[in-house]
């Protein structure tokens, strides 16, 4: 399934309104449905709001940074199915894996890998959704 | 991607890679310690005249093999069509690689309307509709001296500089800003280097340096490095360092000077690796003697340099018939020739020109006429008097045996600076004088020589067909 022209949506939360419309016009560009927030508490009420398929957080945000997001995302029972992608200047990987993200990615942002990697997220975590979904089917006869 | 986070290799080098921007000039990456840092933001500067556009130019269409295009924006300075035209001049212009690869845009319009405040959405919208991966903005000097006050022009490079810090792209702002701007206005606090383009008057030719200022995260080569303007570009001549010594062994040889008689007063020859002073007035036979010393590193098979600056190429091949050699036969086997003439001479290319030939034709004994010469051509005697410390020092590790004549009618003892300077980076020195009276007559004698015994009275020479003698 080519999730692009699904037009999953993409949270995208970032500070920075240039780096933030880049972001949103890349993935719009991409065939996603991009909302974004500028800080990690617009973020997560928005995340209530509308279950994005996946968050693409910078860590260096107000209120409430990435990392902490994250944990926060991963910790509600009706969000934690939500990928979390940590797109920061700060090279905290380690960091990330911690908080329960899915994936991290340095920045600067470089368009084709970004997008390639909220696809193959988005892929992975459909792959995994239709995986449990017939595991969870009642055998049929042989 | 299975796991973003089970590729942790891959993730390591996401964090300590260290990818460079070739400027298309080897001399300039070697200063630079690789070229420009990826993702960066960069200021070239200088005087107009001084070289930044053909500089950036010169690194776009060198990059323009990219998958992404390079974009190159103009704004008040000079017009885009006025740049394009100047450029297509240049070897490295290409002309199938412009409105593909390199793209020419100008933001003078939208900077005249709108003032600065156009600058930051139009690199935004530039990046959305081509994704460059270099942008030269040329003059970004032009933009500040648009802007109202300092408040603004902070709040627009602090908006710049986060488009262009998050996104994969590297920046060059070109400008004529002057060495006390960079204290004051805010582009220099967010760069990442800041490389200098100079142009010092001298006589009636014009002398260019690149100085690198500022370069975040790196090592680089420090000090004035000479450049030429040339129809490929610039031709950079990086500053000689001293080389490093660990991995230096003398020679315990000694080499003949192919002068009868001479050999003898130093100790047996010189040793391999020696430099040696040969200072004396017009007329001596200080040539001449350098010529015999070439000739006889050739004739035992060395590669040989002869520098001068006086006696122009045919002059030089009549001295070298004149003392038994064939010159075209010489030059066709080793015997290297690098004439200035000194009206064009610039110290740096000629150093530059001696070190390649050591590096690459393996030459074994070099010979200044006359190291006086490079002195006149200089417009600082204590850069000289470094590139030339260095310069012999390579000749040390190297075991390069050289002589530099020096023109002086007063000799070393005389206790003019200059001459002291000559001396102590030599290890031997050799005074030849002419006396006042009818006959002229010609002596040399050794004033110094290091680890070696010599025969410090004065000798007498003479100037025969077949060359010099001491007696």
């Amino acid at each position: 399934m080519n999730v692009g022209e699904g037009g999953a949506l993409v949270l995208v939360v970032e500070r920075d309104p240039n780096v933030r419309e880049l972001e949103s016009f890349f993935l719009n560009e991409a065939g996603y449905s991009v909302d974004f927030a500028e800080d990690g508490v617009a973020a997560l009420a928005l995340a209530r709001e509308r279950h994005p398929a996946i968050i693409v957080s910078e860590i260096m945000v107000p209120k409430l940074d990435g990392l902490a997001l994250c944990r926060a995302i991963k910790e509600d029972p009706d969000l934690a199915d939500t990928v979390v992608l940590i797109f920061s200047i700060l090279a905290a990987h380690g960091r990330a894996r911690d908080a329960g993200a899915d994936a991290f990615l340095l920045k600067p942002l470089a368009e084709q890998r970004l997008v390639n990697t909220v696809r193959e997220l988005l892929e992975r975590r459909s792959a995994l959704a239709s995986c449990t979904a017939q595991t969870k089917q009642p055998a049929h006869g042989r | 991607m299975t796991d973003a986070f089970m590729d942790e290799s891959s993730m390591a080098d996401d964090i300590v890679e260290f990818p460079r921007i070739s400027t298309g000039n080897p001399q300039a990456d070697s200063i630079l310690g690789g070229g420009f840092p990826a993702n960066s933001i960069n200021i070239v500067m200088g005087q107009p005249g001084t070289g930044k556009t053909i500089f950036a130019e010169q690194l776009l269409f060198h990059n323009a093999n990219a998958e992404r295009p390079l974009l190159f924006l103009t704004t008040l300075s000079e017009p885009m069509t006025k740049v394009v035209s100047y450029a297509q001049r240049l070897g490295f212009f290409d002309v199938e690689q412009v409105g593909t690869r390199v793209i020419y845009d100008d933001l003078g319009a939208e900077l005249a309307m709108n003032g600065p405040r156009a600058l930051v959405p139009h690199v935004v919208e530039s990046i959305k509709r081509l994704s460059p991966s270099i942008m030269v903005i040329d003059s970004f000097k032009a933009i500040h001296d648009l802007a109202e006050s300092t408040p603004e022009m902070r709040r627009i490079i602090s908006e710049l500089a986060g488009v262009v810090s998050a996104y994969d792209m590297t920046v060059f702002l070109l400008g004529e800003y002057t060495q006390d701007n960079i204290e004051q206005y805010p582009e220099f606090a967010v760069a990442d280097s800041i490389v200098q383009l100079e142009r010092n008057r001298l006589g009636t030719r014009d002398e260019r340096y690149l100085r690198v200022l500022k370069l975040r995260g790196s090592g680089y080569r420090e000090g004035q490095h000479a450049f030429r303007i040339t129809g490929s570009g610039l031709k950079i001549f990086p500053r000689l360092v001293a080389p490093a010594f660990e991995a230096y062994t003398p020679t315990l040889e000694r080499t003949s000077t192919g002068v009868e008689g001479l050999d003898e007063i130093i100790g047996g020859g010189l040793w391999r690796g020696s430099t040696t002073l040969l200072v004396g007035p017009t007329g001596a036979g200080k040539s001449t003697i350098a010529l015999q010393f070439m000739l006889e590193g050739h004739r035992h098979g060395e590669g040989v340099l002869f520098v001068n600056f006086q006696e122009n190429p045919a002059q030089v091949k009549r001295m070298i018939r004149g003392l038994g050699t064939d010159p075209e036969r010489a030059y066709a086997t080793g015997f290297y020739h690098i004439y200035t003439s000194p009206v064009e001479l610039q110290i740096d290319s000629v150093i530059d020109e001696i070190f390649s030939f050591i590096e690459t034709a393996r030459v074994r004994r070099v010979v200044v006429d006359a190291v006086g010469d490079l002195a006149e051509g200089a417009s600082d005697p204590q850069r000289l008097h470094d590139f030339l410390y260095s310069l012999v020092q390579h000749f040390v590790v190297r075991n390069v045996t050289s002589i530099l004549n020096l023109e002086s009618a007063q000799g070393v003892a005389g206790g003019r600076d200059e001459e002291q300077r000559w001396s102590y980076m030599s290890d031997n020195v050799l005074l030849m004088e002419r006396s006042a009276g009818g006959d002229g007559e010609r002596t040399i004698r050794v004033v110094k020589t290091r680890n070696s015994s010599h025969d410090p009275r004065p000798h007498r020479m003479e100037i025969r067909r077949d060359g010099v003698h001491v007696i």
